[in-house]
This record gives C-alpha cells, structure tokens and sequence, in this order.
C-alpha cells in the first residue's frame, strides 16, 4: 500500500489479531488467520502464497462463529487448526478441520472436530504437539492447564490431566518446549512458570517484568525469548533463569510477540503495539565475556542487534509467524486486518 | 742499410740488455718509443763506452767481445782501440808497482819499532820488586793493630746491650705513671703509642717479670679505652676526635665494630623516634583535620620540626661515615629507610586530602634532605632512589585525586539513594542531587586540574622528570574517572544486570525512579558542558604529551567519553520512562483486567484509576520539572492540522442523536476517521525522547495513553462499560489539556481509547452530553 513497502499484503475484512503457518503444508507456504469482530460474521482466511512468490492468494474463506483470539495450526495435518473464541461473555476453544471440499462449495463450512469444553474459566491459547503426529494437546485457560488427548478420527477430545496455576496467577498463553515435549512454559502475568506435563506440576519459574509473549528457540536448547510490556525483549538461559543472557531494547510500546526464526540460529522477529515487526539478531554473549571489564566496552564492540524495523503498518501488530517451509520468510498481521509477508534474505548477510 | 737493421736491432737489444744488468735496472720500462729512441741515440752517440763498459763487468766474454769488436768495427776504430789498449794496460802496469813499493817501506818502519820496544821492557822488573816489598811490610803492621784492641771492643759492646736492656725495663717501668700522665694531660694518642710499644714487651714476659707493670699499664689503658669510648659516643665533641678515638681504639685491638654496630643501632633507634615523631605530626594533623581546617600554623609547625630533626639525622650519618668509614652499606641502608619513611609520611598525608600545594612544600623538604644525603653519600644515588619513590608519591596523589573527584560526583546521587532506603525519600530533591554533582563535575575537576597544573609548573628536582608522565596519568586519570562514572551510573541504575548479577537485580528494584532522570540529566551534562570544558583545559594545560599518549596507556579521548555519555544518558532516560511506565502501566492493568466488563453496571462518576494515573502523572511532571530544563515549545502545539481531525471525531461522538439514527453508518464512518488518526497518530506518539520536561512528560502521557488503548482493545465492554470509559477518557482530557505539551497527539490518542472501546462494545451508544459534562464538573470540583 505505501510506497518502499518489500512485503506482499493481503487484507482481511475484519480486524484481526492471530496469524499461523500451516506447517503441515510441504508443498506451499501458508498461512491461517482468523477475524476477531465482535459483531459481524468472523472468517477464516487460508492464505497461500503464488508459486512465483509475489502474490497472497485466498485459498480458502471459511466462516468461524466467534471472533478469534487464538489460531494455531495442527503440526501434522494442513487441514485441522485450533481456534480460541469468544463472543460477548462466553467463550470457547475447539478443533476444527478444513472441509475436504471446499473448492467446490460457495460458502464451505468448517467441520468442528472436537470442542474442548472443559474450560472453566476464559480459554487463552492452545498448543499442539511440537512436531509430528500425536495426541496431545495443551490448552490454558486463566487459571488452568489442560492436556488433551485428540482423536481426529474419531472427532473426540479428553482431558488427560488439568492443573490449576494457583490463586492470583492469570495465565495468558505459553509455549511448548520443542526439545523436551514434557515442559511447557506458560506466561503468568509477572512470572513464567514451567510445567511438567507427566505430573502437571511447576517444576520452575522465572519472575521478571509483564511478560506478554515467549518462544522456545526450535534451534538452540535452554533458550527461551521472551518479551514484555516495558523492558523489551529477553533471552533466558533456563539453566539460569535469574538474569536474563540479553537484553534487547524491543518496541517503543508494548513488545506483543517475539518469534524465533525455525532455521537461522538467533534471528528472532518481534511485533509491537508501536505499529512496527522488529527483526533482531540476537547473538548471546559467551559466558566469559560477562565479566565486567568487557562490559565497558561492549557498547562500543556490540553491533546493533536490531537488523531491520518494519514499520510500514498502520495499526498495532499482533500477529505474527514464521514460515516454517520457508524459513526466510514471516508473515506479520496488524489490527486492522492487514497480512504482510515479508522476506528476510536483504538482511541475512549482515549478520 | 736495410739488410742491416735485424743485426742492428739485435745489437741494441743486447747493448740494452748488458746495460740493464749493469745498472740492474729492468728493461720492461723501455717500451715507451720515446725513450727507445733516446737510447738508441745515445748507443749510436757512444757505443765504445757500453763496450769498455762491459769490460769491467764479472760477466766479460773475451772471444765474444773481441768478435763483436771485430765484426762491428771497421778498421779505423780497430785500430784506434787497440791504441788506447795498449795505453790503458801501460797505465795499469805503473800502478801496480807503485803499489807494491809503498808497501814494502811500511814492513820496514816497523821492523824498527819492534826493535826499541825490547830494549824499554827489561829496565821495568827493578821498579816492581821494590813496591811488592812495601805492601807487605804494611799488611804486618795492621794484623798488630787489631790483635791489640780486640778484647777491648768486645766490652765495649756487652755493656751497650745491657744498657738498652735497662733502659727498656725503666721504661716498661715507668710505663703506668707516663700513661696517667698521658691521660691526665688527655695526650691519648701519645699513650696508646706508648702502650703500643710496650705490647710486644708484654706479650714475651708479661706473665713474669713484668707482671705487675703488665697489669698497672693494663689498667691505665683500660682508663684510656673507656675515656675513648665515651669520647665516641659523646655528641659533644667534634667529629674528628670522635674519628680519632675511633682510631685509636681500633689501635688498641678494641672491637670496634661492635661499637660501630651499637652507634648504629642508636642510630636506628633515632630513626625510630624520628618515625614515632612523623606519627605523632600525623596524627596531629588528623585532629587537626576533624577540629577545623583552618589550624594551618599549628600543621606546618611541627612539620618544620620534623625536617629539622631530619637534617639533624643527615648530620649525624654525615658523622658517622666520617667516624667508621667501613659503614657505607649501612648508612645508605639507613638513608633509604629514612627517605622511605618520609614518602610514607607523604602517602598517608595524600590518603587525608592534601593540596598540591602541600604536597610540593613536602616533596621540596625531602628533595633538600635528599640532596644533602647525596653530598653524604653520592654513591649511594639517593636522587634516583628517591625519584623512583616521588614517582610513585605522584602517581597515588593523581590517583586518590580522581578517586576523591569520582565520590564527590557521585556522592549526592549514593545520598539520595541511601535516603531512600531509610524511607526519607521525600525530604531530599533530585533538583539539590542534580545540582551538586553538576556544580561537582565541574568545579572539582577544575580544581584537580589546577592541582595538577601546579604540579607541572614546579620545577623541583624531584619532579623534573615527571612532567610528561604527570601528562599522561592525568589524561589517563580523566579517561577512567569518565569510564568509572559511567559504570558507576550504570551499576546504580542496575543497567549492568546482565553483567553484574543477582546482587544488581534487587538494588534495582529499589532504585529511584527521579535518580535514573537525575543520571540521564547529568550524562548530557558531562556529555555537552563538563568535558568540551575539560577537554579544553587539558588542551590548555597538559597537551604535551600528544605523541607519547598513543604509545602508553589510554590517553584522554573525549569523543569516547561523550559517546559513552551520550549513549548512557539515553539509557538512563529510556529506563525512567520505562519504570515509571511500568507503575502506571500497573494501575491500568489492575483497572482493566479486574472488572468484568461484560456486566458493568452505569458509570455514576469518574473511575478511581483516573486519579491513580493523574497521580502517577504528576509526580513524573514534578521529578521532570526539578530535574530536566525547559525546551523550546514544541512545534505541534501551534499546528492544528491535527487536532482538526479528532475535534470532528469527538463532535461526531458527541452527536449521540446521528449515531442513534443510523448507528451502522456512524460505525463505519467512525472506521474510517479512526484509521486516518491511525496513520497520523503513529507519527505522533513515538517521536524520539528529548531532555526536556516537556518532551519525557508528553512521551508519559502518550504512552499511558497508548497502553489504555490497547488494553481496552483486549476486552468486550456492554453500553455501561464503553460509557464508563468514554467518561473517564473525557475527564482525562480535560485534566490532561492544561498540563500535556502536545495536546493534539493526547486529543486522538483519547479518541482513539473510545473509538477501541467502540469497537469492543456489543451496544456502543455514547453518553449523553449533559450527563457526560455533569459527571466531569463533579469530579472535577471534587479534585479541585
């Protein structure tokens, strides 16, 4: 839409707040986003990118009862997504599976494969198994952890276990370790805490500022990124989780959610409310240079960590996600319905 | 004629060759054609005289010469030489008989001579027999001579043995009263003579004979000894009597290095004193110190005495070397231990704040000591010694210098922190803080400059050699004090949490907010005021070093430091905004998670959490007015062009009826106007943070605002709710209008809240205008 602009955009109807690659897609670079309107009907967009790679194109418009606060792609199957809606007071989270027909259909109808109705408090956010074909499924809600198992055959969900996060501890979303599928890690206001899903208890916890979004980086053991309201965006080792590795400076307003790039070890993309997709390449001091002698000089030393700042958006930006096919490339969503895709490959050479 | 000219050739070459060996001169010279044909002429001038020539020669070949005379000649000069042949062996005939004649007549002259001779010899016997006769008759009457007066000598000489023999018993004898006498009349030099000379006496039979006069000298000499010991000892006589009882004594086999061990103890132990004395002035000096600065009279005079008493040790060892020449390596021990312990004094006199001006009154007393020593002493090479030390002295003094100069910045800053911590938060200003260590910054490091310049311009021996290294250590001095203060910063503000640790983490927890906006404010100061200024006094001052700076050490580079200020005050700056967000930041989360907004029952009055924020706001507007300076007014304020799009925006609002009458179109319609501020307002609001009030309290407001905004974007709101929060947003503004800069950016920033909640809202019907003013006017006497 303006002028400079790299990325290729796509507009949704409605403002929107979720974006997510469709990783079982192999063949093509996907994306799934849903609507968040309070009032109007909301959609699904499955979105695909042109083989020649300069254009979205809409592969699919399916509508979604409630407006969407959360979306997340099933790992295995292109065609199963999970959403997180409310409507008013009530709210829900569900399974649904992308009609096999669709093409043909004028107005296709998404299947729901199981409704994961156990929640007793506000849904936040699912997450599938890291990678593969598996069962299970962790949802969390304010107060409570849940883990599912899913049959998709069958179009049933079962809660396996559930625990609650204590008194006074609102969960907001979390994030599965994808290198040890027992932890998941959940944002708690002003504290992550870690789970341990084979006896659903907290195994630890980081307590720092508000933390608003995390990722596990798929690349690198231990690590953890994390981003907040006011100090930007942390990387944590979790082997020590009282200080965090790095520090960088993130959003000029709330940082809302920071992406490890799936390939390129340190490249991390975060979007904020400042209407900006900061790109950042993150390389974490070695531990031997955190003596402080080498502290004095790093400003000097230290390369901007900031890559590049996106900032051709008009609203806020929620959404955001890597292309797992193509890791080099991100799709960002902003408030008022606008998906940008862009590519990474001008800035990878100078890192 | 040409036939001839081979045998010519040979001829000449011949002739030349039989000349040569005659003049034994080689004949390689007489290639040069010129000399050839001299030769040549000359052989054809006069060939008869090479020919006769060769005659003469060892080498003469008769039948040779003769054919070569025979062939070359004609007959003429066959002739003519056989004519002067002739003649010349005439000539040789008469000289031998000549010869031969003169000869003869000699043989027959000394045939005579021989003949008187024999004749003179026979008349000579007679004589000889005569004389032999009376020498003999003289050796017979000396023999009797000597037979008579032998026995008589031997006599003679025993009674010559035992006269000495008695003469020395008398003396050995007389030994004791002439040794009292000696001393009586303090002639001790003559006495240990005398007693020298008699040792050897009684060392054969001081055990017999001489037993009692052994003892009675002994005694005497043992009076002697003691009075020469005293002699030493005494202060009070002149060096040369003490060198010569030294001497003496050393003469009567008196261990003297046990003496000479003993004075030098007293001399250690003087030293000693001299050191408990330093002591003492220092401590004086400390009372001093704590009573009142001003005792200066009382402070320099003891120091006085100390380098009287100083001078008075110099003397003493000046004395000493002249006393026991063999106690060089002790003395200079001493001396060093004597300098050393006047550095001491100066170090700790450095560690208690001295001024420079002190501290060269006391390195000039020591350089005069020092010079003293090295008259004493030059091999000892006290001036190096004690430079090495100066050096040292020097270099501490900078030191402590900066030391001093990194407390007293640093020290309003470490005060209002400590202060807080004893929860006396509110009775010290950030304004006094920030104006002490500004006023620090740059009078106390002038002045250390001045110290230092004084240092320069003295041209004392000492510290000659200094200059370019006080150079240096100042440049490097400046660098790390920046660098220090800056960690300083940092570490305070718990910006080094990556660095530091755990320990950093909860200091920052309680770290002041208005200390971070003091240390942002002061890093621009350093950065733009206190070092151009310094940098221009170094330049005035201390510039010489310019090339040596590079080879050694870090040298004072003031982009460095001003970009190490400059990124720091930005930190500082960015991380007040960030605290204090994160406090309203709180309220605005408490406010807007708690409620359910679903069920919200009708906005009676302006919600708390308004006031919390209006609080919170102030505050910030208090610190950033004590703290920051004034900026230029800000541009936005006089352009409306902005403005103009909200004020249509909230007529659009407060025109309830139209949004009533065609509630959809309005929606959209609100969309659209929503997404024109969108685009404007993004331009708006995050605008880079300058250092002045109005600029951090408007970046506040503005990002409050901001975080409302999309905390209201996070939530579902019934009528009641949206009302609720356009209320609040209304009251917002009015408050907000007088106190924020950039008043459009607010005005669509507070729209843009209620355009969210609009948004969010399942039934957004506004409130009533009236209602709307009614509520305001409330809270609004309410607050007031």
């Amino acid at each position: 839409m303006q002028g400079g602009s790299s990325g290729i955009g796509y507009g949704l109807k409605y403002q929107a707040r979720c974006i997510a690659d469709v990783k079982a897609d192999t063949d093509h670079t996907s994306f799934l986003t849903g609507t968040l309107s309070l009032k109007e009907e909301n959609e699904v967009h499955l979105i695909r990118l042109s083989s020649s790679g300069t254009e979205l194109v809409c592969e699919g418009l399916f509508s979604h009862p409630n407006e969407i606060w959360d979306l997340a792609s099933c790992p295995f199957d292109q065609r199963i997504f999970s959403t997180v809606f409310s409507s008013g007071e009530s709210h829900g989270a569900a399974i649904w599976q992308i009609p096999e027909l669709y093409g043909e259909l004028n107005s296709p109808q998404l299947e729901k494969i199981a409704s994961l109705d156990a929640h007793k408090s506000k849904p936040k956010c699912i997450l599938w198994w890291p990678s593969g074909k598996h069962d299970k499924l962790v949802s969390i809600d304010e107060q409570n952890l849940y883990l599912w198992s899913l049959d998709t055959s069958r179009k049933t969900a079962q809660v396996l276990s559930q625990e609650s996060s204590g008194i006074l501890h609102n969960l907001s979303g979390g994030a599965w370790d994808p290198h040890d599928v027992n932890v998941v890690a959940s944002t708690c206001e002003s504290s992550i805490q870690f789970w341990d899903l084979r006896t659903m208890k907290k195994t630890n916890s980081i307590e720092h500022g508000h933390f608003r979004s995390l990722d596990y980086d798929s690349n690198k053991k231990h690590m953890l990124v994390t981003a907040e309201d006011e100090s930007g965006i942390h990387i944590w080792d979790l082997r020590k989780p009282k200080i965090p590795v790095l520090e960088l400076p993130g959003h000029a307003h709330w940082t809302w959610a920071v992406r490890c790039n799936p390939e390129y070890d340190g490249l991390i993309a975060s979007a904020g409310t400042d209407s900006t997709v900061n790109l950042w390449f993150a390389s974490p001091p070695r531990s031997d240079d955190l003596s402080s002698e080498s502290f004095t000089e790093s400003p000097l030393k230290r390369v901007d960590p900031l890559l590049h700042s996106y900032s051709d958006y008009e609203d806020s930006v929620y959404g955001l996600a890597w292309s797992f096919r193509e890791p080099s490339l991100f799709a960002s969503l902003s408030h008022d319905g606008r998906v940008v895709v862009e590519s990474i490959k001008p800035y990878l050479t100078r890192k | 004629m040409e036939g001839d000219e081979t045998p010519l050739d040979d001829k000449a070459k011949r002739m030349r060759d039989l000349l040569s060996s005659f003049y034994a001169v080689d004949s390689s010279p007489f290639s040069p054609t010129n000399t050839t044909l001299d030769r040549a002429h000359s052989f054809n001038a006069s060939p008869r005289y090479a020919t006769l020539d060769t005659i003469n020669t060892a080498s003469f070949d008769a039948d040779r010469y003769m054919n070569l005379l025979a062939q070359k000649s004609n007959l003429d000069s066959l002739l003519r030489r056989h004519f002067e042949m002739a003649a010349e062996i005439k000539n040789l005939d008469t000289d031998l008989q000549m010869l031969v004649y003169e000869n003869y007549n000699k043989f027959i002259s000394a045939t005579d001579a021989i003949k008187r001779m024999k004749g003179n010899i026979a008349a000579m016997e007679v004589n000889m027999e005569h004389l032999l006769e009376k020498i003999l008759c003289v050796q017979s009457k000396s023999d009797g001579v000597n037979n008579s007066l032998y026995g008589k000598r031997d006599h003679i000489e025993k009674m010559h043995r035992t006269r000495n023999l008695l003469r020395k018993v008398q003396f050995i004898y007389d030994l004791p009263t002439r040794l009292g006498k000696c001393i009586k009349s303090e002639a001790y030099a003559d006495a240990v003579k005398l007693y020298i000379g008699a040792m050897p006496i009684f060392e054969a039979y001081g055990d017999s004979s001489f037993k009692d006069c052994k003892r009675a000298s002994e005694q005497e000499v043992s009076v002697i000894i003691k009075i020469l010991q005293g002699k030493v000892f005494a202060d009070s006589e002149s060096i040369q009597a003490r060198a010569e009882a030294v001497k003496l004594l050393n003469q009567l086999n008196f261990p003297v290095d046990h003496l000479k061990d003993e004075v030098l103890e007293k001399l250690e132990q003087v030293l000693g004193d001299l050191n408990l004395e330093c002591g003492e002035i220092a401590q004086f000096k400390d009372d001093s110190n704590e009573s009142s600065k001003e005792e200066i009279i009382p402070v320099l005079s003891p120091k006085n005495s100390q380098w009287v008493s100083t001078s008075e040790f110099v003397e003493a060892v000046r004395a000493y070397k002249v006393i026991f020449p063999d106690s060089r390596e002790q003395l200079i021990r001493l001396l060093k231990a004597l300098i050393l312990k006047h550095f001491e004094v100066t170090q700790r006199r450095i560690n208690k704040r001295i001024s420079s001006t002190d501290l060269l009154e006391m390195l000039r007393g020591i350089w005069t000591n020092v010079l003293m020593m090295d008259e004493i002493l030059p091999e000892a090479a006290f001036p190096e010694f004690s430079l090495k030390a100066a050096r040292v002295a020097i270099e501490h003094f900078i030191t402590i210098s900066f030391y001093r100069l990194l407390l007293n910045i640093s020290e309003p800053l470490t005060k209002v922190q400590s202060r807080q911590k004893e929860g006396l938060e509110e009775e010290y200003s950030f304004e006094g803080a920030l104006a002490a260590s500004k006023k620090s910054v740059i009078q106390d490091s002038m002045s250390v400059l001045l110290d230092f310049r004084q240092l320069l311009e003295e041209n004392l021996g000492l510290l000659l050699n200094l200059n370019k290294l006080i150079i240096e250590w100042v440049h490097q001095g400046f660098q790390d004090l920046f660098n220090k203060l800056d960690n300083h910063f940092r570490s305070l503000s718990g910006l080094n949490i990556l660095a530091g640790g755990v320990t950093e983490c909860t200091q920052s927890d309680k770290l002041l907010p208005g200390l971070v906006l003091v240390m942002a404010e002061l890093s621009k100061f350093i950065e733009q005021i206190a070092i151009p200024r310094i940098t221009e006094e170094i330049a005035v001052s201390f510039s010489e070093s310019g090339a040596r700076g590079y080879n050694s050490g870090p040298a004072f580079v003031s982009e460095e430091i001003c970009r190490t200020f400059n990124s720091g005050s930005e930190k500082f700056l960015h991380l007040y905004i960030k605290m204090r967000m994160k406090k309203i930041s709180a309220i605005l989360w408490k406010r807007f998670t708690a409620p359910n907004w679903v069920k919200h029952k009708e906005p009676r009055e302006v919600h708390m959490f308004v006031d919390l924020l209006f609080q919170e706001l102030k505050i910030i507007g208090n610190e950033v007015k004590q703290i920051l300076p004034q900026g230029p007014p800000h541009k936005h304020r006089h352009t409306d062009s902005n403005g103009s799009g909200s004020s249509s925006l909230s007529n659009s609002f407060n025109n309830d009826k139209m949004i009533k009458s065609t509630p959809h179109r309005t929606r959209s319609q609100l969309l659209e106007t929503h997404l024109i501020n969108l685009f404007k307002q993004k331009l708006e609001i995050f605008t880079k943070v300058e250092h002045t009030q109005e600029s951090v309290y408007s970046t506040m407001v503005k990002l409050s605002l901001k975080s409302l905004h999309e905390l209201v974007r996070l939530q579902t709101f019934n009528r009641s709710g949206f009302q609720q929060i356009q209320l609040d947003m209304q009251f917002l503004r009015s408050v907000l209008k007088e106190t924020a800069e950039d008043e459009a950016a607010v005005n669509i920033l507070l729209d843009e809240v209620i355009v969210a909640a609009g948004t969010r809202c399942l039934d957004p019907i506004l409130l009533d205008s009236p209602v709307l003013d009614k509520l305001i006017q409330t809270k609004l006497a309410k607050i007031s």
